[in-house]
């Protein structure tokens, strides 16, 4: 079987799981046979959180996420991304996080996951109940904007906008951990994001303005 | 007896854009007196430091792109791709991925195909994982043609043929003249510059979202740099009225030239969404958007130009080809923004089996800048000039003298070393130039609709869309300046092929063609609401003022509010166009650039660019810098990171993702510094994105030269090169 160039065969489709796929194939035949194998539940089928006795999950599941410090469910299969999760399944969605790269490159996807960023594209989503996510829809609103938000609209920190939920994001768990940090901090804490249109020197300013806000207000990042 | 009077007409020179490729065509418009802007430095809010009226819903994650689109029932859609550069396609089965639960639609469509990447089948699915899945089980059956996907390849004798034979060798000049005039040149150099195929990299995909359930209307959300390019051909797929057809485009993810039309991602869109007659997003994966979402085009040029002592540029011979995948490739002419007493030049476009190449920010022109800009530093050295004392002696533009003296300032050009690599030690430091035009300008297209409620509200409509430019923010801007308002009191309304029209966002031909239709419209406005409220001031309607969010008039005044109570129930309404005294073209900018280089592991650092802009009215300084910024940084990627890397045997993409195609980020961020040319006092809107990103790779270059002495004609800049440059293999 031919895989049309797809480059990164992300294994099981619809009722292997990941795992016990690996097992039984080992990594490298993961593009030639798994078709072969398909006789699966529908991937539309209700969501049927079937564990076998070995605790491997099959099919779609519902789990339940706590995103932004509130308990949302939502049904995802095994190897569903948390990004996927919050644009394509949760409802209502959240797609602050962009999906941009699919492979940990750009950042566009970022995160809050228990205080560290993560790229939500690289994480799966079965992975998280129990932990504390936090996109940047959690952060402030356009009525409420976090002091990073702010800064990152007076200094023109944005152009076309779609890196911006990321780099607002990444600044933000920034200067929760070092609230005073030097320009090569800021850099350092930024180079997980990319932006092409070009923005970097306003967002590197944003951060500055916002940790000097944060310092004379006291509010949190 | 009432005689009417002939409206005087004048012929005007305006852009028209085709694809993101600027032409100037002529045109007739009355020659009658309309609003002005008045002087650039008068204004109360536009050309001051205008936050864009968007940033909290796109820092917040609140606004919504086409990728961010979710409707009831939506599906998602993919492509297979051809895995082969030239190959026909024997079979295709799609027997296992229809069998595939949650998979609607497997749809192949190609018979061959001339690049890896090119689409083959379209997908539809419940889920984007089956979706994927459908991809991978489609089984394709090539036979594979011969390609060809190098330049060199496919100059060569009996390389394939991609298309059927044609002359398409453009040339201007005389040869023979030229080459006579080399021999009064004291110095000459002959060589050749090369650029690679550069990828535009949105970040947000090429897509659609396609709502169309059956019945008489649509709805397209697309990823375009023109709303009103979609409902043609969307209407056309669909089998519908164009004029049931609506394009949204709320907020854009990056286009860069590469986003006219809604592309085959939008025609498959369209298509399986009337097949299964629920709304589908279409968007192309990274992957795809590498292989087929367009590139700008490579260049070889074969340079020859002499100078003679005076510093005067004397003879340039230029042989240009454009690297143009299946595509067309137009580099810009030489020696572009110099003046030489005579000149040759001729250009063909190579072709390669590669997607084909399409405009990209100021098509054509980096190319040649690049080119120009490193010929003339190498004849400078020749001659013993300084480069920018040469270049201001061969401009044909005077406002690039005052730039270039300015950037020399702002850079610390006293501080560039007189030799090439002479700094001491191993970092070394240097410094280089360059300079940029473009047309810009703007023409008749654009519609604006404002309304008055009578509560106050004032919005302003237009189709035209924001790629990240600050549409948004000067159309509120232009409005609330004009009737005495805050940004906050004013609600623009884009990105809808139900508002009034707009040109596509090509040639840096946006402001330029809607701010005068904006201004228009809010003068229209003004002058309207001064008649209804004047009878309350016991004012004459001229006399009428606004100001503060009051009207003023006959020592009188009124505020904002009240003065609206006297607008019909519906609202006032007016309309604005394009004005031809409201916008002006040609744009010009100097880029100056410090590096270091790390002589021992050909390590370059860029310390420091500056780049000065002119552009007329500025309607908002800090979205201009922002946009200056951003040609630097484009310029910088595109001198030292980027490449599309070909295998010439397989006739495949080693690089189609973010992690290989390497684009400048953080730790490669320069200091930076915009400057906008206020020495520019046209009082007219010229488009300044493009212009702001030709002259930085020349710089660069230019500095990565005086700084270590290796002349690097082949971009991008890489260490290897600087290595072989600076230690040659013995032979």
């Amino acid at each position: 079987m031919q895989s049309n160039g797809e480059p990164k065969p992300q294994g099981p489709i619809t009722g292997v799981s990941r795992r016990s796929f690996l097992k039984s194939v080992g990594a490298t035949a993961l593009a030639a046979d798994a078709l072969a194998t398909t006789a699966a539940p529908a991937a539309d089928a209700p969501a049927a959180a079937a564990a076998d006795p070995d605790g491997i999950v099959r099919g779609e599941t519902s789990i339940q996420l706590t995103i932004n410090g509130q308990a949302r469910t939502v049904t995802v299969e095994p190897r569903t991304t948390l990004l996927s999760a919050l644009r394509d399944r949760l409802e209502p969605a959240l797609t602050g996080p962009k999906l941009v790269c699919d492979a940990g490159t750009c950042g566009a996807c970022t995160v809050i996951l228990d205080g560290k960023t993560a790229y939500a594209c690289s994480l799966l989503a079965i992975d998280l109940p129990g932990r504390q996510i936090t996109t940047v829809e959690g952060l402030g609103t356009p009525d409420k904007l976090s002091p990073v938000q702010a800064a990152f609209c007076e200094k023109d920190a944005m152009m076309c906008g779609f890196c911006t939920s990321g780099f607002v994001t990444s600044v933000t768990s920034l200067l929760r951990a070092n609230p005073d940090p030097t320009p090569e901090q800021i850099r350092e804490g930024c180079k997980g994001n990319f932006c092409r249109c070009g923005t970097f020197p306003h967002i590197f300013a944003a951060a500055t303005a916002a940790a000097e806000t944060i310092k004379k207000t006291g509010v949190k990042a | 007896m009432a005689t009417t009077q002939p409206i005087k007409k004048k012929k005007i020179k305006v852009p028209q854009v085709v694809n993101g490729v600027p032409t100037e065509v002529e045109i007739e418009v009355d020659d009658v007196a309309g609003p002005t802007w008045g002087a650039n430095d008068k204004h109360r809010l536009l050309n001051t430091r205008i936050p864009r009226s968007d940033g909290p819903a796109k820092t917040t994650g609140t606004a919504i792109y086409t990728f961010d689109v979710r409707l009831p029932d939506m599906q998602y859609g993919r492509f297979v791709v051809s895995k082969h550069a030239r190959a026909n396609i024997k079979s295709i089965d799609t027997s296992a991925a229809e069998k595939i639960p949650g998979v609607t639609a497997v749809v192949p469509f190609a018979k061959s195909v001339r690049y890896e990447g090119e689409p083959i089948v379209a997908i539809a699915a419940k889920t984007r994982e089956a979706a994927n899945d459908a991809v991978r089980a489609v089984v394709v059956e090539y036979e594979p043609q011969p390609f060809v996907v190098v330049a060199e390849d496919s100059m060569k004798p009996g390389a394939p043929q991609i298309f059927p034979p044609s002359n398409r060798r453009q040339v201007q000049g005389n040869a023979d003249e030229v080459a006579a005039a080399f021999k009064d040149c004291d110095a000459v150099i002959d060589v050749e510059y090369r650029t690679k195929i550069m990828h535009h990299a949105c970040l947000e995909t090429h897509g659609v979202v396609v709502d169309y359930r059956g019945g008489d209307t649509a709805t397209v959300y697309a990823s375009t740099q023109g709303t009103f390019t979609v409902p043609g051909d969307a209407s056309k797929a669909m089998g519908l009225k164009q004029s049931d057809v609506t394009c949204i485009v709320q907020h854009m993810g990056g286009g860069f030239g590469s986003k006219f039309g809604m592309g085959i991602a939008g025609l498959w869109g369209c298509k399986l969404s009337k097949q299964l007659g629920v709304p589908v997003k279409m968007m192309l994966t990274r992957r795809d958007e590498f292989l087929t979402g367009g590139n700008g085009p490579g260049s070889i040029q074969k340079m020859k130009a002499g100078a003679t002592k005076d510093g005067t540029l004397v003879a340039c011979h230029s042989i240009i080809h454009g690297l143009a995948g299946v595509g067309r490739a137009n580099i810009a002419g030489q020696p572009y923004q110099y003046k030489a007493t005579t000149f040759f030049r001729e250009q063909t476009p190579v072709n390669t089996n590669e997607d084909a190449s399409v405009a990209m920010r100021a098509p054509g022109f980096p190319q040649a800048s690049f080119a120009i800009e490193s010929l003339m530093d190498e004849l400078a050295e020749k001659i013993g000039m300084d480069p920018v004392q040469f270049r201001i002696k061969n401009v044909t533009n005077e406002s690039h003298k005052r730039q270039l003296l300015r950037g020399a300032e702002a850079i610390g050009w006293a501080n560039r070393p007189a030799k090439a690599g002479s700094t001491p030690g191993h970092l070394k430091r240097g410094f280089g130039c360059g300079i940029g035009a473009w047309g810009g300008g703007g023409g008749p297209k654009c519609i604006v609709n404002l309304v008055i409620g009578r509560d106050g509200t004032v919005t302003a409509e237009s189709g035209s869309q924001d790629l990240g430019t600050g549409t948004r923010t000067y159309v509120r801007a232009i409005v609330a300046e004009e009737l005495g308002l805050g940004m906050n009191d004013v609600l623009e309304k884009i990105g809808s092929s139900k508002f009034g029209d707009a040109n596509a966002s090509g040639g840096s031909t946006t402001a330029a063609s809607l701010a005068p239709a904006v201004k228009d419209a809010a003068f229209n406005a003004r002058v309207a609401l001064a008649k209804l409220v004047a009878p309350l001031l016991g004012a004459q309607p001229d006399a009428v003022t606004f100001e503060n969010g009051k009207v003023l008039g006959n020592g009188k005044s009124l505020d904002w509010k009240q003065a609206c109570m006297t607008v019909p129930a519906a609202g006032l309404s007016v309309q604005g166009q394009w004005q031809p005294g409201l916008s002006g073209n040609g744009a010009h900018g100097a880029s100056f650039a410090e590096v270091e280089v790390d002589v021992e592991t050909g390590h370059i650092r860029v310390v420091k660019m500056c780049h000065v802009q002119d552009g007329g009215l500025i309607l908002n300084r800090l979205a201009t810098e922002s946009q200056i910024n951003g040609g630097m940084i484009q310029s910088l990627g595109m001198a030292l990171f980027e490449e599309r890397v070909m295998d010439r045997r397989l006739g495949v993409m080693l690089n189609p993702n973010f992690g290989e195609y390497k684009l400048p980020g953080c730790l490669e961020m320069p200091e930076l510094i915009p400057i906008i040319d206020d020495g520019d006092t046209r009082e007219a809107v010229i488009g300044i994105a493009e212009p702001a990103n030709i002259p930085g790779v020349g710089a660069v270059a230019n500095a990565v030269y005086n700084a270590c002495g290796v002349r690097v004609r082949d971009l991008p800049i890489t260490p290897d090169k600087i290595l072989n440059g600076l230690y040659p293999a013995k032979a």
